[in-house]
């Protein structure tokens, strides 16, 4: 089992590292139509990536190590989610728990990277990002466990794995109100956690609107790839994530190769449509106001928590 | 025998939609005296019944009168007839004629209702259509204050009443899991059923919380002065003389019902707090009162939280007391209130700093005034007096003596600011420089040297009134036999 | 109907009227709190409805049609004609502002749990599991009473606490006699055209409908 879920774990990273920045590219694209442009082509974030990968990295005047290792700790934390979400197959590690509090620490701890980076350079506007961004996480993170929370309290156990295969055994749960609720108060939260609109504008180019955009503005050459890259994982294993949650068939329940086929295929599927539904909802949204947004991820957590109770009343009455 | 029951609740109907219909002058006039004489003798008719022995009902057992309903109605009745008659002349400034008489037949009937119902729920509707037949009364001048009277009056009265339907749903979910399920007062009273005490509680909790929001009890008080200020004199006077006491019936009736499934300590504990917390919050505030008719009010929130404690204590002498006190209470507020609307009328003011040497000035509408306060503050030989020490008496007797002295205490303080603003108004010689009394406003008066001795208003209701609030305590026979097995029905198990 | 699918109409229902009851909240535009109370009474119609049908109690059924009718249609057109000719999109601001509203949301829900312990007593189900909905529904009317300054805000606030109340009435003991039901859905009309006619001479003698501006008696 284990070396069965290792390989599963690997086959979950390359896939995710290899998709990741396509889904991106498909995002954009499908904006790019839909507002009348011919758009960049759905290959043009590997491109960038190519370009950056060459490009002399410089760095500010006063910067430290922080700087080098932050982008770097974006990215190992954005593959380790990778691998512990079910992403291709829901196989649960023996020996490192895919546990939903070990995934949000993961999540955390790149947050804080990025963070970190933002407030190196000591310009204006990487502070502002930083702070925006740490206020968001911090509404942020408690709605996305007390959803996912919510969902595994019928199971008996937050493993996300264990989740995800419930889901696959008994497919009237998710369409349970719980199930609804929670995912609605998940979506919301993913959309904040990633920086989409109308929590912030991935393409802006006005400073004072830009949360993301503003950590990384001081950063370059290599540095700026593993950024983006960093965040590009983090977006395709949310949205992976709120896939395997929303329709879970598909996920592989063993490490054979035909299922982990299947798994892969489904997975890239699920995530197309997301990134697809996700940029369209983009284009007729318009940016929250900042002051505007903790009353939104206030309401999402509402409605996670609402989700926890009434999963507690469907419990004692069934 | 069921005709009797029906025909207050009917006869106001009735009246309400002649006096709505025709709009005749006569009829607008005399609508609101002829209903409450229809209840005050349906009300004695049915106590002459109950006394021989029998407890009729009506409406399929909706209805039913047994000694409490009977005596609740007889001072719904004889209330009622002092406001609207006393109040025959008292000038309204409104402007519809045929809303006032036609609301106001309606408030009687639906208080009627609310003492003649047996079913808990038609109880609960009962005091919701008064809620809602006074709120058009409260705000009845139109002015500024009136209104924010008015939205205050009906928005936290109906929250409250909402409250109290919450606690009569749980009430009948506990009957419910106990098999019988019945809202029926005499089905919960003597029945004896298995119900769950949890349950029971909350469903008192929120029942008492409720009711004792309608009856001005605190903390839920606050609509209480404004409402009871801004209406004319006759509505405040029914509001505060009877109003108040359907409501706290109510309690009394919810509280039969639930202390013996769960034991009296809840309704004790919960209607000591309120008493306490009414006497309080009145003793504070009384003194720093302007308005004539917001220290009557004060007044009322002072005897409910009596009426709470005595209710609190339980037991045959304070349920008596508090029964013999909602009748004394009735008679001299509802006369002081109509007093009131003819002090208004004649200086054209009801601040007290305004109203000077009125004893003096204008004795034909002092003296009653002067009696009608000697009854509220428990002078005797008004009933009130020997009502006020029967409580505290019963209270040291039933082990909440700590409570009655601090009752005790600020009765006085009420006492000394009442006491004050009457003699201010009564004796304190108008000042020299003082515009409000030398100046009166179009329309009254002017003053002339010679005390204006008229009543502006019938003086009869008043003399009557106030002639039985100082007989009533001496009364034996009939009376006080009603009186005992009222309180019997309340206080059977304890 | 089987237990199962009782059991999945009753919490869609509940869910359904605790959602529209956190987005009333969350909502500072009047029409469109509003819009969100009829579909709050519709939902409580669907669930007496379900009731009804489940416990074969043909009455039940007819008022769960008076339901719909009166808080599905006629109070909602009632309140949208007391905000009457406001333009377009009245907002109003709360006295406490939306996120501390939401977290209290989320706390009055847990209050409404414990507060509903007592409760279980009524006995086990679907039904009575889903009580702390209508209790939580019931707290949510008094916060918006407390920290609304509109008239139509504080009308919405009262009916959903009334709302809360008839939920929890008929989940707990399956309604009351068909009198009280009567008698009670007449008070609750009454009481709102009550309030319709003052709201509109409040709105006469002092121009708009902020409640703030009432406060003219105290001592």
């Amino acid at each position: 089992m284990n070396a069965g879920a290792a390989a599963l774990a690997v086959v979950q990273v390359v896939v995710m590292v290899v998709v990741s920045p396509l889904l991106v590219g498909l995002m954009r694209q499908t904006r790019a139509r839909l507002e009348g442009r011919v758009g960049a082509g759905v290959l043009q974030p590997w491109r960038d990536l190519r370009k950056l990968a060459v490009k002399e990295t410089l760095r500010a005047a006063g910067t430290g190590w922080v700087s080098a290792a932050g982008p770097l700790v974006l990215v190992a934390s954005g593959l380790l989610v990778c691998a512990l979400i079910p992403l291709v197959g829901a196989v649960p590690f023996v020996s490192v728990p895919d546990d939903l509090f070990v995934v949000v620490s993961v999540l955390l701890v790149g947050t804080v990277a990025l963070a970190l980076v933002g407030l190196d350079a000591g310009t204006a506007f990487g502070g502002m990002g930083s702070s925006r961004h740490m206020t968001i996480a911090a509404l942020v993170e408690p709605t996305v466990l007390v959803a996912v929370y919510a969902l595994s309290i019928p199971v008996g156990s937050s493993a996300l794995s264990q989740i995800v295969r419930a889901r696959i055994d008994d497919p009237a749960s998710v369409a349970s109100p719980v199930s609804l609720l929670a995912l609605v108060a998940l979506a919301i939260a993913v959309v904040a956690e990633t920086g989409r609109l109308p929590v912030d504008n991935p393409s802006t180019h006005l400073e004072l609107t830009m949360i993301h955009e503003a950590m990384v503005i001081e950063s370059s050459g290599r540095d700026l790839g593993w950024l983006e890259l960093g965040s590009w994982l983090r977006l395709g294993a949310l949205l992976g994530l709120l896939g395997s949650l929303l329709v879970p068939w598909g996920v592989a329940q063993d490490a054979s190769v035909a299922a982990v086929l299947i798994g892969v295929v489904t997975l890239v599927l699920k995530l197309a449509v997301l990134g697809c539904v996700l940029a369209a909802a983009e284009v007729f949204v318009a940016k929250l106001r900042l002051f505007r947004v903790p009353e939104l991820l206030a309401g999402s957590f509402v409605l996670a928590f609402l989700a926890v109770t009434a999963s507690y009343l469907v419990v004692q009455a069934g | 025998m069921a005709a009797l029951v029906l025909l207050p609740v009917v006869a106001c109907l009735g009246i309400a939609a002649l006096a709505a219909l025709s709009g005749h002058p006569l009829a607008l006039r005399y609508a609101g005296i002829l209903s409450a004489a229809v209840v005050l003798g349906g009300g004695l008719g049915l106590v002459a019944v109950v006394l021989g022995g029998t407890d009729p009902t009506a409406a399929g057992g909706l209805l039913r009168v047994d000694a409490l309903s009977a005596f609740m109605l007889t001072v719904v009745g004889f209330v009622g007839l002092t406001a609207t008659w006393g109040g025959l002349s008292a000038k309204m400034t409104g402007a519809t004629g045929r809303v006032y008489p036609t609301l106001v037949c309606l408030f009687l009937g639906a208080m009627s209702l609310a003492v003649l119902a047996d079913n808990l729920g038609v109880l609960w509707v009962a005091v919701e259509a008064t809620t809602i037949t006074t709120a058009f009364l409260v705000g009845h001048h139109g002015s500024r204050r009136a209104l924010e009277a008015a939205w205050k009056y009906v928005v936290l009265g109906s929250v409250g009443v909402a409250i109290a339907f919450l606690g009569i749903v749980l009430l009948y979910a506990a009957t419910l899991a106990s098999g019988t399920p019945t809202l029926s007062w005499v089905v919960l009273d003597q029945a004896n059923l298995p119900m769950d005490p949890s349950l029971v509680r909350v469903a008192a909790g929120l029942a008492v919380l409720g009711f004792a929001t309608k009856a001005g009890l605190a903390p839920m008080h606050s609509w209480l002065p404004d409402a009871h200020s801004q209406a004319p004199a006759p509505v405040s006077g029914l509001m505060s003389g009877v109003l108040l006491s359907v409501a706290f019936y109510a309690i009394l009736r919810v509280q039969a019902v639930v202390d013996p499934v769960i034991g009296p300590e809840l309704m004790r504990g919960l209607l000591v707090t309120a008493g306490l917390l009414s006497l309080a919050v009145s003793a504070a505030l009384i003194v720093r009162q302007r308005d004539l008719k917001r220290m009557l009010a004060y007044s009322s929130i002072e005897h409910m939280g009596l009426l709470a404690l005595a209710a609190a204590v339980g037991g045959p002498l304070a349920l008596t007391a508090a029964l013999l006190h909602v009748l004394g209470h009735g008679l001299a507020k509802s006369s002081t209130f109509v007093v009131s609307g003819r002090i208004l009328a004649t200086e054209g003011t009801t601040t007290i700093a305004g109203i000077r040497s009125l004893f003096a000035r204008r004795p034909g509408v002092a003296i009653p005034f002067v009696v009608g306060m000697a009854a509220l503050l428990g002078f005797p030989p008004f009933s009130l007096f020997f009502s006020e020490v029967a409580i505290v008496v019963a209270g040291f007797q039933g082990g909440l003596g700590a409570v009655m002295v601090v009752a005790v205490v600020l009765i006085l303080v009420l006492f000394a600011g009442l006491a004050r603003h009457t003699a201010t108004m009564l004796f304190a010689p108008a000042r020299a420089d003082d515009v409000l009394a030398s100046a009166p406003p179009a329309g009254t008066d002017a003053p002339s040297s010679q005390p204006d001795r008229a009543s502006h208003g019938p003086r009869l209701p008043l003399v009557i009134a106030l002639g039985a609030t100082a007989v009533v305590a001496f009364a034996s026979g009939p009376l006080s036999t009603l009186l005992a097995q009222a309180a019997a029905l309340l206080g059977g198990t304890r | 109907m089987s237990p199962v699918l009782f059991a999945e109409l009753v919490a869609f229902c509940a869910g359904l009227l605790l959602l529209t009851g956190v987005l009333i909240v969350w909502r500072r535009d009047l029409r469109a709190i509003v819009r969100l109370l009829a579909v709050q009474g519709v939902a409580l119609s669907v669930l007496v409805a379900v009731i009804g049908i489940d416990a074969r109690v043909p009455e039940l059924v007819a008022v769960a049609l008076l339901v719909l009718a009166l808080k599905g249609f006629v109070l909602p057109v009632v309140l949208v004609r007391v905000a009457g000719p406001a333009g377009p999109g009245r907002v109003e601001t709360p006295t406490i502002n939306t996120t501390a509203s939401l977290i209290l949301l989320a706390l009055l829900t847990t209050l409404a749990y414990l507060v509903s312990q007592p409760l279980k007593a009524a006995g086990a189900g679907p039904a009575v599991a889903a009580v702390p909905i209508g209790i939580a529904l019931v707290l949510f009317g008094f916060l918006v009473l407390a920290s609304r300054r509109h008239a139509i805000s504080q009308l919405v606030g009262f009916l959903m606490l009334d709302n809360g109340i008839a939920a929890v009435a008929f989940l707990i003991a399956g309604g009351l006699p068909l009198v009280v039901e009567l008698g009670a859905s007449l008070d609750i009309l009454l009481v709102v055209l009550v309030l319709q006619v003052l709201t509109g001479r409040i709105r006469a003698e002092f121009g708009d409908l902020d409640l703030d501006d009432l406060s003219e008696l105290r001592d």
